[in-house]
Parts: C-alpha cells; structure tokens; sequence
C-alpha cells in the first residue's frame, strides 16, 4: 500500500513552487512508468554529449541504473524502503533505502545503526549535468531529507550514510553536510559519506 | 517534512529473563529503544529467511584476513 504526502518542487525556469507528491511504498507499475519516462530521454542526452566529442567520465554515471531491477530485488522484504517525488504525471526522482544492519563508521557515533542510502536519483530532464533547461530542482533534497526523516523514525536520529558517484561527491559534501569518509574499497572505492544526527538537523532547518 | 512512517499496531511480548535482558543490552549498544531493536531483528530476520529458502548461505567474513565462516558453525 501506498501513501501521498504533498511536497513543493521548484519550476527551474520560472523558481515557482509547484505541488507534488512523495510516494511512499512505490508499486511495479511506477517504477516502469518512471523507467519508461527517464530511459529515453536519458540516451537522447548521452548520445547527443558524445557526439559533441564530451569525456567519457562528464556522462552520467548512474546512466546504467535499472530501477525495475532495484524494485524486484526488494520488493516485499521490511528491509527496504522506496521512495519517488512525482509531480505532471511523471516521476521527478526516486530513493532506495535500507532500515536494517547498516551501522556507523564515523568514530563519534561508531556502531549505532543509521538508514543507509542505496540509490537517490533525479528524473534526466531535472539534471542540469546533461540539459541546457532542467524542469524542476529540490529533487534530491527532498529525497535526502526523506531518507534522514526516516532514520528520525526509526530512532536513528538523522544519521544516514551512502556511497556517491563521483558526480556527486560535491553535493553530498559541500550542499548537504555530509562528512566524507574517503574511498571504500569494498565499494569499488566510492567515497564514503555519512550524516551524523547534528549534520541532519541543520539539514532539516 | 511530514512522517514517512506508515501506522503501527500494538502486540504484547512475553520474553525469559535471558532474552529481556539480551534485548536490554542491545537497547543500551544501539542507541534505541526495544520495540526498534526488535523491529531491526523482524526485518533481518525476513530477509535471511527469504534467502536461505532460495538456497543460498549466510557467511560472516572476517575484515583482515577475509577468513568465511558460516553462520552458528563454531
């Protein structure tokens, strides 16, 4: 079963607010509806940024992200949370979260369990890496403030923690406050990022 | 932000001294009450079931010397 919660996206065009919907508990056909929105318009962008001769490691990295996969793998089991913000009648971003044995590794709250982060993704057309005119921003802020929202919940306390893209090692650092914990080598050496619950609090303000 | 958290219903737990006082301390090392450690153990739980019942085998492996050793086998 799924819940709506009425959330605002900003028009990037015009910095309106506009309504949308956080979804909680997506079903198959919204990931497919989302997939079947984002794919096409996501290999128009590649295929026009290599023609145009741009390097290979400025295309973007989640570009492989299968999220009907994502949404098989875990559908049905408590460990796993998933998220979408849509807004139009299409899906703006979605969040893939696990609840369960994820601990801390930052040493001033080491062992305490936290919502760790799998996926967070902005709809293409939102992301101005790879268009001239995004539609909407706020996307991931939204979607990372509902992940610490969530580990607030869960008695967690606003920790959170995540392995980014190396697109998005800046965002999580100098936008969201995370503290980076450097390259993990068990996670092909992604950097490692964590929120302690102060971090998360002035997140949230 | 709103809560994400869907509504919740109430069961009564009758546990021995030895499996209060497990929980207790896992209360204590977690930072969080015994209904969220008990929902952590639910969740995990679930999973390994799930898991196990499609063949498969829970091993634990050792950070530095990348020794496996299956679960409850000493």
């Amino acid at each position: 079963m799924s819940t709506k919660t009425t959330v605002y996206l900003r028009n990037a065009k015009t910095g309106e607010f506009v309504e949308a919907f956080l979804i909680d508990g997506l079903a198959r056909p919204d990931i497919e509806k989302a997939e079947a929105d984002w794919k096409p318009f996501l290999s128009e962008q590649v295929k026009r940024m290599e023609a145009s001769g741009i390097a290979k490691h400025l295309l973007p990295q989640h570009r492989h992200w299968d999220w009907r996969e994502k949404y098989d793998a875990t559908e049905g089991y408590l460990a796993y949370r998933m998220f979408g913000i849509e807004c139009q009648a299409q899906m703006q971003g979605l969040l893939l979260v696990t609840t369960a044995a994820k601990n801390c590794r930052i040493a001033s709250q080491a062992g305490k369990p936290l919502v760790y982060v799998h996926f967070l993704a902005a709809a293409p057309w939102n992301l101005p890496s790879i268009t001239s005119e995004p539609r909407f921003s706020l996307t991931g802020t939204i979607l990372l403030g509902t992940a610490i929202q969530l580990s607030i919940e869960e008695e967690f306390q606003g920790r959170i923690g995540l392995h980014s893209l190396p697109q998005a090692d800046d965002w999580y650092k100098s936008s969201c406050g995370m503290t980076d914990l450097g390259p993990d080598p068990a996670a092909k050496g992604l950097r490692y990022f964590e929120m302690t619950p102060d971090q998360a609090s002035k997140f949230l303000r | 932000m709103d809560a994400v958290t869907p509504s919740r219903k109430t069961m009564t737990l009758n546990l021995t001294e030895a499996e209060m006082k497990a929980l207790d301390d896992l209360s204590v090392t977690k930072d969080i009450s015994k209904t969220a450690v008990l929902r952590q153990a639910l969740r995990l739980y679930q999973m390994v079931e799930a898991r196990m019942a499609r063949g498969e085998k829970l091993y634990f492996e050792h950070d530095a010397t990348k020794q496996k050793a299956e679960l409850m086998v000493l």
